[in-house]
């Protein structure tokens, strides 16, 4: 369990994190979404104490993750694949990791086996492929058997079959009873992983929720909807809450109405209609709408231009 | 990491929490598991040993041409141009500070040099390569990973120049016996050299740790560290040639010479005695390494 209050985060005038109030919850996979430069990493590392909140609070498992007398068990963190001496072999590394803890030399091998690090364990560190260090990082992670696990971007630079590993670890742990909180900007991993979803963006939680709420309630459904008499349709259908666009001779995109009531609409008007094609919102339709929201919102708060909202104006 | 294997949740697994003690013993995992650390202190335990041998051959020599040829400044006994005794000429080249009792320690400015450049990337290199975040996030309370690279490091250092000042020691008896000059335990000085020598060496690499604790680069901390050991010395000394006494006596208090006094017994002329150069050093310590401490405390990793 993860309980942030007002969470902030300002690096002189610069705002990383701008006060969000959240809750992870155990027993499920809880998903961080945002753009680069949202806050997320920001976040995870104030949860673990790396980076002090400039305002508000966090903890984790009801303390301070400071105040805990085994922090490696209570909270197994990714935050950074790099976060390791590049002289230093993997192996040693995490028999460093685990000797704080009292954690025995057997658990260091499980955890080896466990991520398939055996055959460069040994190795140093530092000769490592991105992927590699991403299997040492979640090794790390794993080491104390943690109640909260907190990975940032965990699937960055993993082949196929390792993306799918972390997938199935993730659900694994969370159907245990377990706190599964990780960040990702690809939006179509998250739709696989998770079951909630926090998203954010310009250090501001735009939407906490459950992924299907999100996919449901971003956007009003769509429907496709061909004709000839694509121009008289159109103004048949115009009404408070409606809202038709036409991007393409014949075609209308029309929201604020479903499919039953258009077809009505035009069998009693008469107008021939050849498709009617309710369109579903992707997690990706769905993201992009609420940070694009966020982003217009928020830019006209702070004139700094910062790098969140030209990357998604550009798009 | 095949799809199928899942984490066991073993008994294994547990691990009674966090102890000071595996914090230290993590410290120790991580210092004695690098090969740069490993051939660094080699290379000091040579070095001190080097220097010393060279400086018994230099010493012998010298007492001996005082025999032969006399002194040339006139000391106690002894007439300017008269050859003189055995302890007249040890006498008389100890009041220059060539002295027999320090030749175990003769090697010390390369240990002070190596190790604490060694004590300096102890901590700035994690700062370096990231290795920081993970060892904060194992102890988030942070001091006690500061302590605990403290104490392997004076241990460390403390033992290695103890150790390479006893082989020096050794080394020198058959040199010196060449020159008819009889070293061993007894001579005044020399157990006292043997054993402090390792507590300046220690202090050094305190402030290299702190210096790295605070600056986090390598780099930057050596610099300073060289600076503050080495370069202050230089500066000081030409500060002698301003007029008046007071900037003589400057020059005694920069922590290079306060620590060298701490290691003299002999009979040089200096300001400040050994125990006062002690406790002077000690304060330079402290000096840096109370900042050290508050920075790694507050500043985010």
């Amino acid at each position: 369990m993860i309980e942030a209050v007002n969470l902030a985060k300002h690096y002189g005038a610069k705002t990383a994190v701008a006060g969000v109030t959240f809750t992870v919850k155990p027993g499920m996979v809880t998903g961080f979404l945002g753009p680069n430069g949202a806050g997320k990493s920001t976040t995870m590392r104030m949860i673990v104490g790396l980076d002090k909140p400039s305002a508000g609070s966090v903890t984790v498992n009801g303390k301070p993750y400071a105040k805990h007398h085994d922090p490696l068990r209570q909270v197994g963190a990714l935050l950074d694949a790099k976060a390791v001496h590049t002289s230093r072999s993997a192996y040693n590394h995490l028999l460093a990791m685990a000797a704080t803890h009292n954690i025995p030399r057997s658990r260091v091998h499980e955890v080896i086996d466990m991520t398939g690090l055996a055959a460069v364990a040994k190795k140093k560190a530092g000769g490592f492929s991105l992927g590699m260090g991403q299997r040492l990082g979640i090794a790390s992670a794993l080491l104390g058997d943690p109640q909260t696990l907190i990975l940032d971007e965990p699937v960055n630079g993993l082949d196929p079959e390792g993306v799918l590993w972390v997938r199935n670890l993730a659900r694994h742990l969370a159907g245990q009873g377990k706190t599964v909180f990780l960040s990702s900007h690809l939006m179509s991993e998250m739709a696989l992983t998770a079951d909630h979803l926090i998203v954010i963006g310009r250090g501001r939680i735009i939407a906490d929720a459950p992924i299907a709420e999100i996919l449901a309630g971003s956007q009003q459904a769509k429907v496709r909807v061909r004709t000839p008499e694509a121009v008289r349709l159109g103004r048949l259908l115009s009404g408070p809450g409606v809202q038709v666009q036409s991007s393409e001779n014949e075609t209308l995109e029309v929201t604020g109405v479903d499919s039953r009531q258009i077809a009505r609409l035009a069998l009693d008007n008469g107008v021939l209609v050849y498709e009617l094609t309710p369109l579903t919102t992707s997690l990706e339709d769905a993201y992009f709408d609420l940070t694009k929201d966020s982003v217009e919102y928020h830019s006209q708060e702070f004139d700094d231009g910062a790098e969140p909202a030209a990357a998604l104006k550009g798009r | 990491m095949s799809t199928t294997t899942i984490p066991a949740h073993s008994a294994a697994s547990g691990g009674t929490g966090l102890t000071f003690l595996g914090v230290l013993r993590s410290e120790w995992i991580k210092f004695r598991s690098l090969r740069s650390t490993q051939l660094l202190l080699l290379f000091t335990f040579v070095a001190v040993v080097g220097v010393g041998t060279i400086a018994a051959f230099l010493r012998g020599t010298i007492i001996d041409q005082l025999m032969k040829f006399g002194a040339e400044r006139p000391s106690p006994g002894a007439a300017a141009g008269h050859k003189l005794t055995l302890d007249q000429a040890i006498s008389a080249a100890n009041a220059q500070g060539i002295n027999i009792y320090g030749i175990p320690i003769a090697g010390l400015q390369l240990g002070i040099l190596v190790l604490g450049a060694l004590a300096v990337l102890l901590i700035a290199s994690e700062f370096g390569t990231g290795m920081i975040r993970s060892t904060m996030t194992a102890v988030p309370k942070r001091l006690p990973t500061f302590f605990a690279k403290a104490i392997v490091l004076v241990v460390v250092s403390y033992v290695l120049t103890l150790v390479a000042a006893f082989v020096t020691f050794l080394v020198s008896i058959p040199i010196l016996h060449g020159y008819g000059i009889d070293m061993s335990l007894g001579r005044d000085g020399v157990v006292y050299s043997i054993f402090m020598g390792g507590v300046y060496v220690a202090g050094v690499a305190l402030a290299g740790l702190s210096l790295g604790t605070l600056i986090r680069s390598s780099a930057g901390g050596i610099i300073v560290l060289v600076a503050l050991f080495f370069l202050l010395e230089i500066a000081t000394s030409l500060l002698g040639l301003v007029p008046g006494d007071f900037w003589k006596y400057v020059g005694q208090y920069i922590p290079s010479v306060a620590g060298g006094r701490m290691l003299e017994i002999g009979d040089k002329a200096a300001f400040i005695s050994p125990l006062s150069g002690g406790l002077i050093f000690l304060g330079w310590i402290v000096l840096v390494t109370v900042p050290a401490i508050i920075s790694l405390k507050t500043r985010d990793v």
